[in-house]
């Protein structure tokens, strides 16, 4: 049963999470005043990947990058639960908790940037390397507003934190904690103006570089359901989660609409600048939100 | 080897005695999904480079079609070699051509590269792009504008899904053909020895 | 000469297992020696056990990958390793502070003649005055505490704590801090740390690094809940300064691991920030099984880096992140073993670090030091960097010099000890409560409320349980699939038949382009205001100046005290009038 419930779970994030990229790509386009391509392109383009005759690799090390990084996307997913009211779509979110999905997160690029070490480019290492330096700045705030909400609630359970929202939602409850969270998160979706991970032109496209065919698909592939997993907690950290899939689609997608349309409008920041910035702006509106919201 | 303005006729044509009954329908679906999606390298190399910008962005829009680029030649379906294309630009383009991931396409704009264009008795360009490369569309004119080139990439996608674009095959079956002619203006060490090695050997996982 | 060090610590690690349930205690009263009410003596008790264990497993450890090296490692250390590993166990299982002292002094002065073969003169001059400063302040300590209740026994220092005045006790808990952060090496006091560190025999910087700090650790345990009641009302303030300084300790040094070129540097950087964790929880109530398991797990990661690193070194002969490199293929078995050692390092679900980071923020979050927290994780993920920047220099990327293509696996006897203590990592990473029914017989020891328990797969805490055999079996089950997936898939991967063939814009890199990005890895963090700031200062700084400060002293001094006999003398008269003057008032 719990098999069936978590293939479904994995079904349900691929699918939403392609349908959501496609969206993303549509909507930036119109954003560019252009028609944008149709919204499952991202589909082709990842099944594409996955039929290109021959993928370049660099030893096995190389070969494991992508599939850990794929991994710890499932993982991740496997481990929120998507309603906080219902008995089905909880995946392993019982034998976990908030913590275990915080490190979960970073598994999966950690597991990548060994792929990507070995492969020996230095662009993409020096992608890695903006990564990790951006990763701390960009957890700080999140954390310290992940760490605000347990100790409200006392307890580190994410359907617990989701369902004690049904009077205010944590982010009209918790501005101040919602807001540095949120900046944060743009920056976990890889979205301007945190996005110097991937810059195509400065670093070569980062650590994707030297990553072709099926790799690249697989890439893509965790990508989606990585973003549609990190969209699923954000819902019920701060939106009060879901208790129906209308419910948890229509968050979800508020929440990336807000985020690509805040990364369609500004432009990138360098990495000192961005790890300025996050440590700066919203690091300190999270600590006067945890101290204002725990103050007993 | 059919070129030019007759390749335009035949590319025109070519619905009308497209053959694919002998394709499987996997083959068919693989195709499909080729020819909706296609990742350009962005590389300019000739003077053709500067049409590529406005194909790419809001005026002409090529994303609508699957057309986008990508920044390294391991992600990239297509090469586009702009125009006139020196021998230094060569040795590039051959490298990234090799680079880049089975099956993949080369897409030639401008007259520079059918028969050296304006640059015909130049002595450091390249006259006809095809004796040193697989080409698998011409776009002419000088320079193409947006729109030719999207009609260039709308014939390369109709020969994709055909399975007709395999110009990579060919350039595997004559490898000595084409590496006699880059040798011939590039000299002996056309491309460094590790990575014809690798390009062409068989296997994998 | 090793074999019998191996076969001591082996028969220790044996002796220990086998009496692990028995209790012995044996008490000597210097009556005879004159000293009354003197009562010194040794007991095994669970918390003693424990720490024991992590010393005679280290021991064996070190012992075993000492096999390896005929030429690079002194053999003066394995004649002097039995006898400071005597020293440590005569610390943890005396029951005062008498033969602590004793073991203490030992331990330093054995360390002294272990390192001074290797160190510089001016490390070594920073290691023996750290050490002979930390035994002084710890000699001072006792002498206060015994001026209370006249006994230097553990179980009677509480009540000798208490009838000390308020300015007595202040001080008393300065000096022992003083001692123990020295030791530990908690920002500040870590100036001689490092260097010893770096240049110290690479296996006897294992067993610095995993076992000596850990006697700080120890040492701050007993006398902060033996002897000062640290969770009581009354010293809450100083509870906090303790907590304050175990994290500044652990983002300092995160932040200064970040920059190393060094290895052993930037290890020790690495060990003064786990510490730091340790010290921060050691001060709230509900973190002493944070402190325990954490000590367990850093002790076991350190043996096995540091042992990775040592081998790597005595392979290639080179100790920078510049000069390694691509070493991947060549050692494969060291890059998984490190591989292992860096996931639990950073406390990645789902091996074994995860479970002592959890301990660690759930202790402290159920002790509402949320700030805290937050810095604490903001090390911990900071971490990641410098931990990429370890596998990376030495394993990834391309090889910087010649003589890295054409090196073989490293010896056997540096494997061994390594995939014993990863077996283990792994073991506890599935079972993350194997370990908490022993470290609830230490919490039960020292009063403080134990780890609930329920299976060895379950590790529990006020804020929520996890489940290490559902994380990794989870892991482990989708990562076969995906594989799976992969391999099956129609895209077939080739592997290139050179390093040099990479997408690097259509040139072609050789041999002459600096292709390996170790060194240069988070430097661009100097444009961040205050990276740059933890970067410039340096407590070499204050050092110096203190050092500044005595000299001027002494040539003040120097002008009283002239050194001729004549006004010697005429002080001794002046002093002698004085005696006089005060006799006859």
């Amino acid at each position: 049963m719990i098999l069936f419930d978590l293939f479904l779970i994995l079904l349900i994030a691929y699918s939403v999470g392609f349908l959501y990229y496609g969206l993303y790509r549509n909507i930036t386009a119109r954003f560019q005043r252009r028609f944008g391509p149709p919204i499952t392109q991202s589909f082709y383009d990842s099944i594409k990947f996955f039929s290109k005759e021959d993928s370049t690799s660099h030893g096995w090390m190389f070969y494991l990058g992508p599939i850990i990084m794929m991994t710890g996307a499932i993982t991740t997913l496997f481990f929120i639960p998507f309603f906080y009211d219902r008995a089905d779509f909880r995946g392993l979110s019982d034998y976990g908790n908030l913590f275990v999905v915080l490190y979960l997160l970073v598994v999966g690029p950690l597991g990548n940037a060994l792929g990507v070490g070995v492969s020996g480019n230095p662009f993409a290492v020096m992608g890695v390397t903006r990564g990790l330096s951006r990763l701390f700045a960009m957890e700080l705030p999140f954390y310290i507003a992940v760490i605000a909400l347990i100790s409200i609630n006392q307890s580190a359970d994410i359907a617990t934190i989701a369902s004690n929202q049904h009077e205010t939602i944590n982010a009209i409850a918790y501005p101040l904690l919602f807001i540095p969270a949120l900046f944060a998160f743009i920056g976990m979706m890889g979205q301007s103006p945190f996005d110097v991970v991937g810059a195509p032109v400065e670093v070569y496209s980062g650590p994707a570089a030297e990553f072709s065919g099926k790799f690249l698909a697989l890439l893509m592939s965790q990508g989606a359901i990585f973003s549609f997993a990190k969209l699923v907690l954000m819902v019920n950290l701060f939106l009060g989660g879901a208790s129906g899939f209308m419910e948890l689609l229509l968050k979800t997608f508020l929440l990336f609409l807000f985020v690509i349309a805040f990364g369609s409008l500004y432009g990138r920041f360098k990495t000192p600048q961005s790890i300025d910035f996050l440590l700066k702006v919203p690091t300190v509106i999270a600590i006067v939100g945890l101290i204002l919201a725990t103050w007993s | 080897m059919i070129e030019g303005f007759l390749k335009e006729q035949q590319t025109l044509e070519g619905d009308l005695n497209s053959d694919t009954s002998h394709k499987s329908s996997v083959e068919y679906l693989i195709n499909w999904f080729r020819r909706r999606s296609i990742f350009v390298l962005a590389y300019g190399t000739g003077c053709g480079a500067i049409e590529m910008p406005p194909t790419f962005t809001s005026r002409y829009d090529a994303e609508r079609l699957g057309i986008r680029g990508a920044a390294t030649p391991r992600q990239a379906d297509v090469i586009i070699v702009s125009g006139y294309c020196s021998y230094k630009t060569l040795r590039r383009i051959i490298r990234t051509y090799e680079q880049m991931s089975n099956p993949k396409y080369l897409l030639a704009l401008g007259s520079c590269t059918v028969n050296g264009g304006m640059y015909w008795d130049s002595y450091n360009t390249i006259k006809k792009l095809e004796d040193y490369l697989p080409v698998d569309m011409y776009v002419n004119g000088c320079m193409p504008r947006p729109e030719s080139i999207l009609e260039g990439f709308i014939a390369l996608q109709k020969e994709i899904a055909d399975g007709k674009a395999s110009s990579w095959e060919k350039y595997e079956e004559n490898y000595e053909f084409y590496r006699k002619n880059q040798e011939a203006v590039l000299g002996k060490k056309v491309s460094p020895e590790y990575e014809t090695n690798w390009y062409l050997y068989d296997g994998g996982v | 000469m090793r074999i019998i060090n191996t076969l001591l610590a082996f028969l220790s690690l044996a002796l220990l297992l086998s009496f692990w349930q028995d209790n012995f205690s044996f008490y000597v009263d210097l009556a005879l020696l004159g000293l009354h009410g003197v009562v010194v003596g040794v007991k095994t008790s669970a918390l003693s056990n424990v720490f024991a264990l992590l010393i005679g497993f280290s021991w064996l450890m070190v012992s075993i990958a000492s096999f390896a090296s005929k030429k690079n490692t002194h053999s003066t250390l394995f004649l002097w390793l039995p006898i400071l590993s005597l020293a440590l166990f005569l610390i943890v299982y005396t029951v005062d502070y008498l033969l602590f002292f004793v073991g203490w002094e030992v331990m330093s002065i054995v360390s002294y003649f272990i390192l001074a073969p290797t160190l510089t003169p001016k490390a070594l001059l920073k290691y023996i005055l750290f050490a002979m400063a930390s035994a002084l302040a710890l000699l001072m300590g006792i002498v206060i505490l015994y001026s209370g209740a006249e006994t230097l026994l553990y179980i009677d220092a509480n009540h000798g704590f208490t009838l000390l005045s308020q300015q007595m006790k202040m001080i008393l808990v300065l000096l022992m801090l003083f001692a123990f952060f020295v030791k530990i090496g908690a920002i500040g006091f870590h100036y001689w740390l490092v260097d010893s560190y770096a240049q110290a025999d690479d296996l006897f910087t294992t067993y610095l690094s995993a076992v000596l700090s850990k006697m700080g650790i120890y040492g701050l345990i007993i006398f902060l809940t033996q002897v000062v009641d640290i969770y009581s009302l009354d010293w809450k303030i100083l509870a906090y300064t303790i907590a304050i300084i175990g994290v500044t300790t652990s983002v300092i040094a995160t932040f200064k691991a970040i920059k190393e070129d060094e290895l052993k540097r930037l290890l020790a950087y690495s060990s003064i920030a786990q510490l730091g964790y340790i010290v921060t929880i050691l001060a709230i109530a509900g973190g002493m099984g944070g402190v325990l398991y954490h000590a367990l797990i850093h002790t076991l990661v350190k043996l096995l880096l540091f042992i990775n690193i040592a081998s790597i070194i005595a392979l290639t002969n080179r100790s920078k992140l510049s000069q390694l490199g691509g070493l991947i293929y060549r050692t494969p078995h060291s890059f998984v073993l490190l591989l292992i050692g860096i996931i639990v390092l950073a406390g990645m679900p789902p091996l074994a670090g995860f479970a002592s980071k959890y301990l660690v923020y759930t202790s402290l979050l159920d002790a509402k030091m949320l700030l805290i927290l937050s810095a604490v994780m903001f090390a911990s993920v900071s971490g990641f960097l410098y931990v990429y920047k370890l596998i990376y220099g030495i394993y990834l990327g391309h090889p910087t010099h010649k003589s890295l293509e054409s090196v073989d696996e490293v010896s056997k006897w540096y494997l061994i000890p390594q995939y014993i203590i990863a077996l283990l990592l792994v073991i506890i990473g599935a079972f993350p409560a194997l370990i908490v029914p022993t470290l609830n017989t230490v919490l039960v020891q020292l009063h403080v409320a134990p780890i609930p328990f329920e299976t060895s797969t379950i590790l529990e805490s006020p804020l929520g349980a996890y489940n290490g055999f559902v994380v990794m079996s989870a892991f482990a089950v989708i990562f076969v699939l995906v594989l799976f997936f992969v391999w099956r898939v129609k895209s077939k991967a080739k592997n290139v038949k050179n390093r040099f063939d990479i997408a690097y814009c259509g040139e072609e890199p050789t041999s002459a382009t600096p292709l390996h990005y170790g060194y240069g890895m988070g430097q661009e963090l100097q444009r961040v205001g205050f990276i740059a700031i933890i970067w410039k200062q340096s407590s070499a700084s204050f050092y110096n100046a203190l050092t500044l400060m005595l000299f001027s002293l002494s040539t003040r001094l120097r002008k009283v005290y002239t050194g001729n006999l004549a006004s010697n003398f005429n002080w001794l008269i002046i002093f002698a009038i004085f005696l006089l003057c005060w006799g006859l008032e």
